[in-house]
């Protein structure tokens, strides 16, 4: 299932989109969203982020340095 | 004698954002000097230019310059921002150990290159022991974290590291 969204993109990230697609190496704006979208999410994992923030208490916290 | 760089660190826009946000961009001042890439720069002067704006924190600007080969495939590969980019660009041409993000595609690239990392939480947290502020005060801050600054994170887990830290400095709740 497809989620219908709206949003607003700055200009500047639109025309780097929309040349990528004259040029032929996107099919549309929707695929370059969905594959920015698949990428931020892959390494921003709720996990990952966690982790590294305990990591940064126990600094703050224990690390002597 | 020549000088270390122990205490020279590179940021990026979030914690600059988020420590000024806080009015506590003063624990930084254990570090001798925070440098701040162009692109890092430019984000913060357009988001939140007063936190560029303070006389007793040695901030440096530092200008573009082109990444190597590594920083590229880091960049594509953890889809980093130009100010992300250029931080960790920073930290590697001019020897600096240590990044100061929140983000966490920038921490990833950042271990990958073996650097130190550090966020808002952290330093905060580390102000006490450094003498900069009192438990209390960082207590008082990581409270404030949620109506305060942009800086996300869930509420249950930052209740924790407040009973954590409150646990650690022997204060009562």
């Amino acid at each position: 299932m497809n989620n219908a969204i709206q949003t607003e993109i700055p200009s500047q990230l639109f025309q780097q989109a929309q040349l990528l697609i004259q040029q032929g190496w996107a099919t549309n704006l929707q695929e370059i969203i969905n594959e920015a979208l698949r990428r931020y999410l892959d390494s921003h994992q709720e996990i990952l982020t966690e982790m590294f923030i305990q990591e940064d208490v126990e600094w703050g916290l224990n690390d002597q340095d | 004698m020549t000088k270390t760089k122990e205490t020279l660190v590179v940021a990026d826009a979030g914690v600059l954002i988020h420590l000024d946000e806080l009015s506590a961009l003063d624990v930084l001042n254990h570090y001798e000097a925070v440098f701040v890439p162009h692109a890092v720069w430019a984000e913060v002067q357009y988001h939140r230019p007063q936190a560029l704006q303070h006389n007793n924190i040695k901030l440096i600007h530092y200008p573009s310059q082109p990444y190597s080969a590594k920083i590229n495939a880091l960049s594509a590969l953890f889809t980093l921002h130009h100010g992300e980019s250029e931080a960790l660009s920073l930290c590697l041409e001019q020897s600096i150990n240590t990044l100061l993000t929140d983000d966490t595609a920038a921490r990833l690239a950042a271990k990958n290159l073996n650097l130190n990392v550090h966020g808002t939480l952290g330093l905060l947290l580390k102000s006490v022991h450094y003498q900069l502020r009192t438990p209390l005060e960082v207590l008082a801050l990581l409270k404030e974290i949620p109506e305060k600054t942009t800086l996300h994170i869930r509420p249950q887990l930052l209740s924790d590291i407040i009973v954590k830290a409150q646990t650690e400095w022997k204060i009562k709740s």
